[in-house]
């Protein structure tokens, strides 16, 4: 990881010394090792402050959307799935690719720095805290798909059974999995943090903000939650790059990834074979931003 | 002194719950919080007196997240509210810590001073008892002494208890916790046991002078690289012990409806955007100004000491690793002249 | 503040119930609704020349500058169809009834006023609230020197309260009224000029004076530019501040600018007061 830490420093100092970007997207140490923060280098001098270790577990690809409306030069650090997060962005026509040096990563899983955090600052009970995030077990993509220039050695994916998770709700009982949904969304406090650290999420005026009509309930209740959560999931379709960063900093433990992992079979069912932001051809659109006669439509 | 021995908790707070509804520190699964004593299942949640702190305050306790506050009925051209929903049924917080009573202590200033006593909030507040959870041992995370909180003894306590290991020492403060203390009499012992030894902390906050210097600060660049990293989500208001921001809304079903008021958050566009459209904060880096400005200067200067009260929390669950205790910092070093 | 101006209420955010008793078009996309309480007797609180008053339907709650308080009969309100809450208010006929609590805020300088000269200035529906002030100086005459008047809206069918602009103001002792629209319009043979500008042309003396202005926020920074430019002191220059509201008491935390609370500390301000702000306003 160190090695890492090395070579991202020397490729931000050299890219912005020499103009190639006005800014450099990386992480830069907190005041634990566990709290590593996304940085914005600007400088040379200020990419000495990089870091790439254990915990730089963020999706960057994210924060590009902070600058989808100036023309600066960005380079930006990403592991296998946030690459796919650059993809869809791309897609989507928010962020232009000649703006971009994309440093890959091969990523050896990463551990979570907000597990690490409840561990060590005295907010559990008992450690929870586990070899690798629990989203990088479910790995299926740790290598960019998309890069100017790629380190490290390419990993395998680390998933054992992509869709465990949604087939054991799957083979719930209707009233089941009406419980099983009501209890975990009735946790959530809407913060709005899984929507926040979505790099799908790219809308400039999210449904849930608009007051002209209101669409959803500010009520913290089951149906506002539901359908706060429904409504986002269906958002998600052909859309969530499994970066897992949803379900990671849900404050309430809502297992997001569920629902987006639930729309993502259905949609490669249903019009796949398909997988959001796993190649970059100019042009091309995720399944529900354009139609085709033979799309499938008995669940109309 | 009275002393609360160990084995007699459970046996307390059955007690205290046959008047009241007490809500204790409790882990449920991944979850904690402070949560219906009467809601513990055997073998899956757990007491949490012991730890250092519950992931989420007590502050819905006196200002839930979602709170009715009156009927509407629309009739014709007529309009009635028949029913204010004022909830004064009996609480007890037990185990609180000082940083999260303190947060308790904003919210009376906010909700009952400056010239309106704010209805819904008092009858919570009033009908609230109080047992603080004295702390010896601060976390790497805390701070709440260089906010003007002592973890000893907690300001704002009915009761408060200190831990000694096998029992607790008992010590009422106020009517309402002699009060408390009258039910369980019984259950309490006297006996002289010497008080713990306090820890030292472990991060040192300087924030002396802090709120001055940010006045000459509003315009300062610390605020474009500090709020660069910030995603504009909610949780460090939702899970802040003091953060009280609120909005009023309606539902109505038909002709007949309620209004009531939810938690907000001043890291959402939408909490000033005007109805006409416009925004005196547009971006995230007004908002996030805001917040810290909120917090370390402006409720301060209306009520004498800062609207953060060092619990730690927002800096565990920052998904983009925003720590508070870096602003004071910054703030603290920052050149003025930059 | 007198004490009956101040809401009394256990449950300040509970509304009373009122009657629309007229609704009055002002112009295409303003209204003034006219309230009084549904037994028929008075009014549901006094109101102070600036204050304001949260106004709900069961659609929202909206805070608005009170235009007038007549006596113990009626509270009038003049209101811009702006978003989804004054849209329904639009709709809405005689006879119906409306939530009404307050009154909130500060009030216009009505006794520090007392022996000054007055300049208004006023942009589209920022009429409304001065309006209160310029009614309160008709009333009591013989406490305030001469008054004028600089009003401009975007056309002649966007100028609020014309019966009084053009007939009932003019005859007033000792006052002038100015109207200007933005743009040139068919059988419109007034001023054509944005009021910032009107106002420098206008060049009203700042001795001896009180400039109160209410707008749009970006007529109300060149109006104070033109003002300072005049020589207008800070002491002389008052106006009012707008920011979202919810609660309109303080509490709900949305409407700081600074530590200042603006349906609490405000909305009207002087000069040394805004200065002492945040540059958010």
């Amino acid at each position: 990881m160190n090695d890492f830490t090395q070579q991202i420093q020397d490729i931000a100092s050299r890219l912005l010394d020499n103009g190639q970007v006005d800014v450099f997207i990386a992480w830069h140490k907190g005041q634990q090792d566990f709290q590593v923060q996304p940085y914005f280098a600007r400088s040379a001098d200020e990419a000495q402050n990089i870091i790439f270790n254990d915990y730089s577990i963020h999706n960057l690809s994210n924060s590009l959307l902070k600058f989808r409306d100036s023309k600066e030069k960005i380079g930006i650090v990403v592991k296998g799935c946030d690459s796919r997060g650059i993809i869809r962005l791309l897609e989507d026509n928010q962020i232009q690719r000649e703006r971009l040096y994309i440093v890959g990563i091969c990523c050896p899983g990463m551990k979570d720095p907000l597990q690490a955090m409840r561990d060590e600052l005295g907010f559990n009970h008992k450690p929870e805290s586990t070899e690798l995030a629990a989203k990088c077990n479910d790995c299926i993509q740790p290598n960019p798909v998309i890069y100017d220039e790629l380190l490290g050695t390419e990993q395998s994916p680390r998933v054992q059974d992509r869709f465990a998770r949604v087939k054991e709700i799957e083979a719930m009982s209707a009233d089941e999995r009406y419980q099983f949904f009501e209890e975990t969304i009735s946790r959530c406090i809407r913060c709005y943090a899984c929507r926040e650290v979505c790099v799908a999420c790219d809308c400039r005026t999210c449904i849930f903000d608009e007051m002209r009509p209101q669409w959803v309930g500010r009520e913290n209740n089951t149906t506002d939650n539901l359908m706060y959560h429904i409504v986002k999931a269906s958002h998600m379709a052909g859309r969530c790059i499994e970066c897992g960063e949803c379900e990671r900093v849900c404050p309430v433990n809502i297992p997001l990834m569920l629902l987006n992992q639930k729309v993502i079979k259905d949609v490669n069912e249903l019009f796949g074979p398909y997988e959001a932001g796993m190649q970059y051809v100019e042009g091309q659109k995720p399944p529900f931003s354009m139609y085709e006669e033979s799309d499938p439509d008995d669940f109309l | 002194m009275k002393i609360l021995n160990k084995s007699k908790l459970e046996e307390v707070l059955n007690r205290l719950g046959e008047n009241a509804d007490v809500y204790v520190p409790m882990s449920k699964g991944l979850q904690s919080g402070f949560y219906p004593w009467k809601s513990l299942e055997g073998g899956k949640d757990e007491l949490m007196l012991d730890a250092l702190n519950v992931y989420q305050p007590p502050k819905s306790v006196v200002f839930p997240q979602t709170e009715r506050m009156y009927s509407l009925y629309q009739e014709g051209k007529g309009l009635k509210i028949e029913e204010t929903y004022e909830n004064d049924e009996p609480r007890v917080i037990f185990g609180a810590r000082a940083c999260d009573i303190k947060g308790i202590i904003c919210m009376d200033e906010v909700f009952l001073t400056g010239g309106y006593e704010e209805s819904f909030y008092k009858a919570r507040r009033e009908s609230t008892t109080i047992v603080a959870n004295a702390c010896y041992e601060p976390g790497p995370s805390c701070f709440c002494a260089a906010m003007g909180v002592d973890p000893l003894n907690p300001e704002g306590a009915d009761v408060i208890i200190r831990d000694t290991g096998d029992a607790y020492i008992w010590e009422a403060l106020t009517e309402k916790g002699e009060a408390l203390s009258s039910t369980i009499k019984d259950l309490l012992e006297e006996k002289e046991l010497s008080v713990p030894e306090a820890k030292p902390f472990i991060q040192q906050v300087d924030y002396d002078g802090v709120a001055e210097k940010l006045k000459g600060m509003f315009e300062h660049p610390i605020w474009d690289r500090t709020s660069e990293a910030c995603l504009n989500c909610g949780i460090c208001t939702y899970i802040c012990p003091s953060c009280y921001c609120f909005d009023i809304q309606v539902k109505m079903y038909g002709h007949e409806g309620y209004r009531f008021r939810c938690w907000d958050s001043c890291m959402y566009e939408e909490y000033t955007r005007e109805a006409g459209g416009g925004n005196p904060r547009p971006t995230g880096r007004e908002r996030f100004r805001n917040r810290f400005l909120h917090k370390l200067e402006f409720f301060t200067e209306r009520y004498g000491h800062p609207l953060c009260t060092g619990c730690g929390r927002c800096i565990v669950v920052c998904p983009a690793g925003i720590n508070i205790t870096s602003i004071i910092s910054e703030a603290k070093e920052a050149d003025l002249d930059a | 503040m007198h004490d009956d101006h101040k809401c009394n209420c256990e449950q300040p955010l509970v509304p009373g119930i009122v009657e629309v008793i007229d609704i009055k078009e002002e112009t295409p996309d303003i209204k003034s609704f006219y309230v009084k309480n549904i037994d028929g007797q008075g009014v549901p609180f006094n109101v102070l020349p600036g204050q304001c008053a949260m106004i709900s339907t069961p659609v929202g709650e909206g805070m608005f500058s009170c235009t007038w308080q007549e006596e113990q009969e009626w509270l009038q309100f003049a209101i811009k169809r702006v978003g989804l809450m004054t849209d329904d208010l639009h709709r809405i006929e005689v006879g119906q009834q409306l939530g009404i609590r307050g009154p909130y805020g500060n009030h216009f300088p009505i006794e520090e006023s007392k022996g000054k000269d007055m300049l208004f200035i006023a942009g589209g529906i920022g009429l409304a609230p001065l309006r209160s002030f310029i009614k309160y100086c008709f009333k009591h005459r013989e406490d305030y020197g001469k008054i004028q008047i600089i009003y401009g809206s975007r056309s002649y069918a966007d100028l609020c309260f014309k019966d009084e602009l053009f007939d009932l103001w003019p005859k007033e002792k000792d006052t002038e009224v100015f109207v200007t629209i933005d743009r040139p319009e068919e059988g419109w043979d007034g001023e054509v000029n944005f009021v910032p500008t009107y106002l420098e042309k206008l060049n009203p003396d700042p001795a001896n004076k009180m400039a109160v202005t209410c707008g749009p926020p970006v007529m109300i920074k060149f109006v104070i530019q033109a003002l300072e430019k005049m020589g207008y002191s800070d002491e002389q220059i008052i106006t009012t501040l707008e920011m979202r509201m919810k609660c309109g008491i303080g509490k709900c935390g949305r409407c700081n600018i600074g530590s200042q609370y603006i349906c609490l500390d405000g909305p009207v301000y002087n000069m040394v007061q805004l200065r002492q702000l945040p540059p958010e306003w």
